[in-house]
């Protein structure tokens, strides 16, 4: 399957009379953009604000941040069973507008919701605050169920990043190209001897109640583990529905730009053979983390791999799906490496993760969530900054009267992320 | 906590969904329970249903706080 990413630089966005792209400046018509995405009468309102990088500008509380994107060639559209049908994408031609993004911020669904600081400490956290961001307001019907309102802020998201890559595509050029092939199973297995083979495990995020990720708009919690093309993935093949901590909660954003894909791509048949990639589930009952860690990695076996990175997404009872994982891997004879994030507690001095095994001894980690943080105020809030008393890594008193805001970092949207798609990096002392 | 009580001489039984973890703090006596969001109830059962299955559990931590273990030990029927 081959996927040509036609990538155009966004470094400014604004409203004016028409949606166009020129000179990398993104315009907006805010009234054709609010009328593509609304019509859905689970949203009592909606309206549209811009933040860009370095602006004094706090986005709270932040569901999901979405890449604009959209076919140029090829079957189908971007996001399918959301925007596209549900016939297999990754393949022809896809435009991505890079450096944009569309962030959904509404009233609070869940309690597990961030924050993206444009400037300021903050910003140092977040990967969000260097796109040129539309930013969607919203708020539910009366007496909406929260998972219909999750549902709907969702898609709106959605339609807005698919509407501003369709509203230029006809007009734009590259600035870069970037092409993925992967090839058939057939060919894999024979192609680059010598070097080991390696798979991804990519763990999702499925615990019910709010925390849940969709497969071609299948809820990964009903999934059995199985096989996904890498390209399938950048055309938004696996959406977020995450309410869980805003740290490390896979955006919809980093899904499309995994960069655990990215490298294995980077050194495919320089370093290793990278033959397959396998999608799995954190449910909530044992014998569901039983069933989905033996056949995953089953499938690995299968695949006949050497090694395999293990991403996991959110923390507390995922982390025994991830050693689940591990440990089943490393019996198989399968060497992993693991990445996760820690809540070793403010000073860092507890325990990381909520259960280990001697074979996971290959870990790199995003971060210790629980690390605090104070965001000074801001010139201007688009949202609803009450709720920073009640995300996780807020407290009662978390908002000062000043609007500066006491926090864990895992109220920062992406601030630990589990798939690497992050800001902090550590060395050794 | 179950290790704290266990600590100050009481026996505990852990009624929990997601053995490994329980395994991996340290507890002594485990009853598997149901799923992590409703640990003693399914509410995909009646009310009648869910009462039964939250009676047993109750009935299998009791025998289980009355067992002697020597190590740890998970109570699965």
């Amino acid at each position: 399957m081959k996927l040509e990413l036609h990538k155009v630089k966004v470094t400014g966005v604004q409203w004016g009379p028409v949606t166009e792209l020129r000179n990398g400046v993104l315009t907006v018509n805010k009234a054709e953009l609010l009328a593509k995405v609304s019509g859905d009468e689970r949203l009592a309102s909606l309206d549209a604000d811009l933040a860009l990088p370095g602006e004094k500008t706090r986005i709270v509380p932040v569901k999901d941040v979405v890449e604009p994107r959209c076919k140029l060639e090829g079957k189908n559209e971007v996001f399918p069973g959301f925007i596209g049908d549900v016939e297999s994408v990754g393949m022809g031609k896809t435009l991505v507008l890079d450096g944009a993004a569309v962030v959904t911020c509404g009233k609070i669904v869940g309690f597990q919701e961030g924050i993206v600081d444009m400037s300021g400490p903050g910003a140092q956290y977040t990967p969000f605050s260097q796109t040129n961001n539309v930013v969607l307001i919203f708020t539910p019907a009366e007496g909406l169920e929260r998972h219909d309102y999750e549902e709907a802020g969702r898609l709106a998201g959605f339609k807005a990043a698919h509407y501003l890559a369709s509203a230029v595509k006809n007009s734009v050029k590259a600035d870069v190209v970037e092409t993925f092939d992967f090839p058939t199973l057939a060919q894999a297995m024979t192609a680059h001897p010598g070097l080991p083979k390696v798979a991804y495990l990519y763990m999702l995020q499925t615990q019910g109640l709010l925390h849940d990720t969709y497969v071609y708009g299948v809820d990964a919690k009903r999934i059995i583990p199985t096989l996904i093309c890498p390209t399938e993935v950048m055309d938004g093949a696996i959406v977020s529905g995450n309410c869980v901590s805003a740290c490390d909660k896979n955006s919809t954003y980093s899904h499309l730009n995994n960069p655990v894909i990215r490298a294995l791509y980077e050194r495919h048949g320089k370093d290793y053979n990278f033959v397959g990639c396998i999608i799995t589930n954190e449910n909530v009952t044992l014998a569901d983390k039983k069933r989905s860690s033996s056949y995953a990695t089953k499938l690995a076996k299968m695949l006949g791999v050497d090694g395999m990175v293990i991403t996991e997404e959110g923390f507390g009872n995922p982390d025994t799906d991830l050693i689940m994982n591990c440990r089943k891997a490393e019996t198989l004879g399968i060497k992993t490496v693991l990445v996760t994030d820690e809540y070793a507690g403010r000073d860092g001095a507890s325990q990381s993760l909520a259960d280990a095994c001697k074979e996971a001894d290959a870990l790199v980690t995003g971060g210790n969530a629980n690390e605090m943080i104070l965001l000074p105020p801001m010139d201007k809030v688009i949202g609803f900054p009450d709720f920073a008393n009640v995300i996780a890594g807020g407290f009662q008193g978390s908002l000062h009267e000043d609007g500066a805001i006491l926090v864990e970092l895992q109220a920062i949207t992406g601030a630990t992320s589990e798939l690497g798609y992050s800001k902090i990096s550590a060395y050794t002392m | 906590m179950v290790k704290e009580i266990e600590r100050a001489g009481l026996p505990v039984v852990h009624i929990c969904t997601i053995v490994p973890i329980s395994l991996t703090v340290g507890a002594n006596r485990i009853v598997p329970a149901v799923a992590i969001p409703h640990p003693l109830g399914d509410p995909s059962r009646t009310l009648e249903e869910e009462k039964v299955i939250r009676r047993k559990l109750v009935e299998k931590a009791l025998r289980a706080l009355q067992t002697e273990v020597s190590d740890q030990t998970v109570f699965a029927e």
